[in-house]
């Protein structure tokens, strides 16, 4: 793979990790918005909320090595880390909020208030977050060269 | 039911003699190589160390309440068998053993049992069945009642999660080693499937035999954010030891381009 491929890479899985790692600690954990468990949801539901938990913790730890390795060989393209970054967080923030909030209904992003300006600052931010990660990728950027 | 006698006999002398049968094997070999002048890594000496305690610890711990036999199983199943699989077991008994021991180790090594055991599917098989068969299934309570059957349990959940650190992590050399993304997928199957697990012993309130269902409900998140924990620690090892393998290249690649350019022909200047 190219340098700026593994560069779109590591920021990719670094940004989709610190997506699942902050509804994990801050909303889960900190606020106690959403709950462990809701009794509500769909048993598809826990194997999908399973796998992104388990998945952000791995992408955080791959894309950080990645990353490492990366700058050990001297051929990161920072921009396109970002860009990776972004769009990973992004999409991964949108596809919580609508597929797993809402189609699966596993949770909600917090109860017992009005959704609405909850549901659009999550989902808004995501897809600004995917907006300005596109604009990143297909920008002009500077090549290294591998040594 | 008592709850104090989960682990076959709760504490006493076992866990410790057990932790020696494993413990002694690896000392011997790994002092033979020093009496012959070959290094064995300081690192796999602690990781065997630390492991070996690590399972006598688990085995050790009182079953009750729920949390604390949880927190044991963990130790047990996961963090215990990483450390043994980083201590590299195997490379070091084929270094250690005379020849014809070593040939005999490595027709075990490549056979059909060895092939099929390593296998990825068998592996997850093993490890996410064993788990699931022991607390969401009546094996709970009858492990409980039959100390011969806790035993057994227990040596199954230290050997399945043995052979999910060797595939994923390990240091051994394997008949069909996946490469890093196989490493990964295998281990993102775990870990999701340790995850649901955990949330399914939450959700049905399951072992029944467990205790209150406040204590399972406690047990079952200690189960799915100690999990989580030790299949980060899977998936770094797991990347330490790939980011080494490329500094290993990266330093043969430099050594190579600058040796035959400075010995035959000195360079025009």
């Amino acid at each position: 793979m190219t340098a700026t491929g593994r560069s779109v890479l590591a920021g990719v899985l670094i940004g989709v990790g610190v997506a699942a790692f902050l509804d994990e600690t801050v909303f889960h954990q900190l606020l106690h918005w959403h709950h462990f468990y809701d009794g509500a949801g769909l048993e598809a539901g826990l194997v999908s909320d399973g796998i992104f938990h388990a998945g952000g913790w791995i992408a955080i730890v791959v894309g950080l090595f990645l990353f490492a390795d990366l700058q050990r060989r001297r051929i990161t393209v920072p921009k396109r880390v970002w860009a990776g970054g972004l769009l990973g967080w992004g999409v991964f923030q949108v596809y919580d909020g609508l597929f797993q909030h809402k189609v699966l209904g596993l949770h909600q992003i917090r109860y017992e208030v009005d959704l609405l300006p909850y549901d659009l600052a999550w989902n808004v931010s995501g897809a600004l977050g995917v907006v300005v990660g596109a604009v990143l990728l297909t920008g002009r950027a500077r090549q290294v060269e591998a040594s | 039911m008592n709850h104090a006698h989960h682990h076959a006999g709760g504490a006493g002398w076992w866990p410790a003699l057990l932790a020696l049968l494993v413990a002694l094997p690896y000392l011997a070999a790994g002092l033979r190589l020093h009496r012959r002048g070959d290094r064995w890594p300081a690192g796999r000496w602690l990781a065997a160390a630390g492991g070996v305690t690590v399972l006598a610890v688990a085995l050790a711990l009182p079953g009750a309440p729920f949390a604390l036999h949880v927190a044991g199983h963990l130790l047990l199943a996961m963090v215990g068998p990483l450390l043994l699989a980083l201590a590299a077991p195997v490379t070091l008994a084929l270094r250690a053993l005379p020849a014809p021991g070593r040939r005999r180790l490595l027709r075990v090594l490549h056979g059909r049992p060895a092939r099929v055991l390593t296998w990825p599917p068998v592996v997850l098989v093993l490890d996410l069945g064993g788990m699931a068969a022991f607390y969401l299934t009546d094996l709970y309570a009858l492990a409980h009642a039959h100390p011969a059957v806790m035993a057994l349990v227990d040596l199954h959940m230290v050997l399945a999660g043995f052979l999910l650190a060797v595939v994923v992590a390990g240091a051994d050399p394997l008949p069909r080693r996946p490469g890093l993304v196989g490493a990964l997928l295998t281990l993102l199957v775990a870990a999701a499937g340790h995850d649901v697990l955990a949330k399914l012993m939450y959700a049905r309130v399951l072992p029944a035999d467990g205790g209150t269902p406040a204590e399972i409900r406690l047990g079952a998140q200690v189960m799915y954010y100690g999990g989580s924990a030790a299949e980060v620690a899977l998936a770094v090892a797991l990347m330490a030891g790939w980011y080494a393998r490329g500094g290993r290249e990266l330093r043969r690649d430099l050594r190579r381009r600058s040796a035959p350019a400075s010995a035959p022909t000195p360079a025009p200047r």
